[in-house]
């Protein structure tokens, strides 16, 4: 049933039909991807794109181009196959990625070669800027590819190993690519020059981090407030469905049948009994336990009955064989509690060192052993019968107020 | 007229205090109908600062005390125990304590009893038993519900065969206590126990009290680390 808190995929969320979104795929792809994604995007075949992007290399902006896409495009590994991270990363993630930095190096290494020979053939590239602006190039793109990680790495679970890779790369990046934008600066000029350069590059960029660093500061406080205030809104809304597919639903029942008093009554102890579970979550795993057991068996009956039991477990062990037999020889005597006895029926288990006690109790007429037919098996078979058959004993008194019945178990083998 | 001087007390006066309005009246007609003159209502409170006003005003024999409550510094009935310390009634008795509530996590009921509550009883309980609690608590007895028990049986190790050697051992419950709680967690009465285990019923009340003392006094870490970590269901 649709609750108005729960969440609609939003339009961004769905696909839009006929035009898949512009990511860069792993599969497939020769340096980062990007020409393939464009083919994909735009349905046009991948040897064009290529093509384009080679014609446009020649003529000059294809690499910037190439470069902005490749960074401003998500890999579509963070949006599609998240569901195997592991695998990802080990076959498709790191083989492709050193796959493309050799084609990444190789093309670099043949660009240099390119300027500088013609170079020195004579022909004027103006290499003195080519080559530095080539290693900005380098620096910007080893620094950015950080980005392309954290990204990844975010949706697959940080790695601590991989965090210090990612600042070696970024700091390297930059070192770069400052290198880079020096030699761009103070072509041919000499050492002592380069230090004064240096020294009012690192000026200039001390002054821009000082001047930027409470901007930054309060831009990051603010996106972590915002996450936060969005979890919250989440669970506030995972809460809200939740009561409303439980207790609202149980609240209506209760005034529809507000002229039958045992139903409402069984009604609001069967919510209650839902909502205190889901509020007081046993530690996981713990329904293989007897004590988890035995109370189940209680829930059970009160459904059946529609009278309260009330249970007290003291110690818990594993559920074996026994126990089970023990579990469903209480459920039987809380049936007949709630059947022959009159309320209030208090069920207690004890479960130490020198074995299991089990005690029923009721408030009603009572019944002797004596005076049952041969021919119910309800207190015989399921009760006497089963419990000796497990080593246990089972009794049954009458009280001057009511009907005790008393199961008993031996301690499990190995116990002390 | 010749009447014994336990008679001739008054009808036990006490103070409602919880923080909804329906329950309160719930009680009230409730207790009305079943002890009639036998229990004045005299105040009623649904947070902790009018609480403690209102039981210093009055200086009922019992405290009727939701467990969680707001106000205070968050700790709900016990902020209001804490902050009732010393009042005593006209008669020269404490003002009792008996905490209620519908949550059965052990810190909530640990955190009121181990500020000075008498008893602990669930919101669930009858009328009549209610009543029953209320005259008990008044006479200086504790009131301990099968869940109380159960609890104080896993918290003290008595479940596991951990028994004091002497009485007056705080962090463990002697063979008689032990008894006298396991019983209680069956469901018994104090006159049930009393006639099982061949003793007077004021030996129970006894055997329950030094129970209560010990589960305020002992500093048995179960019943500080213990409660924290696991509910009392």
């Amino acid at each position: 049933m649709p609750t108005p808190y729960e969440r609609v995929a939003s339009p961004a969320d769905l696909p839009a039909p006929g035009r898949p979104p512009l990511t860069r795929p792993v599969a497939g792809r020769w340096v980062g991807g990007v020409c393939a994604g464009i083919a994909e995007h735009l349905d046009v075949s991948l040897r064009r794109v290529h093509l384009l992007f080679v014609v446009l290399a020649i003529l000059g902006p294809g690499i910037p181009i190439y470069l902005f896409l490749w960074a401003v495009t998500p890999s579509s590994d963070t949006g599609g196959e998240r569901r195997d991270p592991g695998a990802l990363r080990a076959v498709t993630g790191l083989g492709e990625s050193r796959w493309g930095m050799f084609v990444a190096a190789g093309g670099l290494l043949v660009l240099v070669g390119a300027v500088v020979g013609l170079q020195l053939a004579g022909v004027d590239v103006r290499a003195g800027v080519l080559l530095p602006l080539l290693l900005i190039a380098v620096g910007v793109t080893v620094a950015w590819s950080h980005l392309d990680d954290a990204e990844r790495t975010k949706w697959l679970g940080t790695q601590q190993q991989d965090r210090g890779m990612l600042w070696l790369r970024l700091g390297l990046g930059t070192v770069v690519a400052v290198i880079g934008i020096l030699v761009l600066t103070i072509r041919g000029g000499s050492l002592a020059e380069m230090g004064d350069a240096l020294l009012a590059t690192l000026a200039v960029l001390m002054g821009a981090a000082l001047i930027a660093a409470p901007w930054v500061v309060r831009l990051w406080r603010d996106y972590r407030e915002e996450q936060e205030v969005a979890a919250r809104a989440n669970e506030r809304a995972d809460i809200a469905a939740h009561l409303h597919d439980s207790v609202l639903q149980t609240l209506a029942l209760i005034q529809r049948r507000s002229h039958d008093p045992a139903s409402v009554t069984q009604l609001a102890r069967a919510q209650e009994r839902e909502l205190r579970s889901w509020l007081y979550a046993g530690p996981a795993g713990s329904d293989e336990t007897l004590a988890s057991a035995v109370t189940a068996a209680a829930h059970d009956v009160e459904d059946h009955s529609g009278i309260v039991i009330d249970l007290v477990v003291t110690g818990d062990r594993p559920l074996e064989e026994h126990g089970t037999a023990l579990a469903r020889a209480l459920r039987e005597a809380m049936l007949n509690a709630t059947r022959h006895g009159r309320p209030p029926v208090t069920a207690y288990v004890e479960i130490g060192p020198t074995g299991v006690e089990a005690y029923v109790r009721d408030r009603g007429e009572g019944f002797e052993l004596d005076d049952i037919p041969e021919d119910r098996l309800g207190v015989r078979a399921s009760i006497l019968g089963r419990m000796e058959r497990h080593g246990g004993t089972a009794r049954v008194r009458r009280r001057e107020d009511g009907t005790e019945v008393e199961l008993t178990l031996p301690p499990l083998e190995g116990d002390d | 007229m010749s009447t014994q001087p336990k008679q001739v007390r008054g009808p036990v006066r006490i103070v409602l205090v919880d923080d909804h309005r329906m329950f309160r009246t719930g009680v009230r007609s409730e207790l009305a109908e079943e002890a009639g003159a036998a229990i004045e209502i005299v105040g009623e409170a649904p947070d902790v600062e009018a609480a403690v006003k209102v039981i210093r005003e009055t200086r009922p024999d019992v405290v009727l005390l939701d467990v969680h409550l707001p106000g205070g510094t968050g700790k709900g009935g016990a902020d209001v125990i804490n902050g009732c310390y010393g009042v005593e009634t006209e008669a020269g008795a404490p003002v009792r304590f008996l905490a209620l509530s519908v949550s059965d996590a052990a810190e909530d009921v640990i955190a009121v009893i181990r500020a000075g509550a008498r008893g602990y009883v669930t919101k669930t309980i009858t009328a009549r038993d209610l009543g029953t609690a209320v005259r008990r608590v008044a006479d200086g007895d504790a009131v301990f519900s099968p869940r109380l028990a159960g609890f104080v049986l896993d918290a003290f190790g008595a479940a596991a065969g951990e028994i004091a050697e002497v009485d007056e051992e705080l962090d463990r419950l002697s063979a008689r206590e032990r008894e006298v709680m396991r019983l209680i967690a069956r469901g018994y009465q104090y006159k049930e126990v009393a006639k099982e285990l061949f003793i007077s019923v004021k030996t129970v009340e006894t055997h329950v009290s030094s129970v209560l003392r010990k589960l305020q006094l002992s500093s048995r870490h179960e019943l500080t680390a213990w409660a924290m970590g696991r509910r009392l269901v």
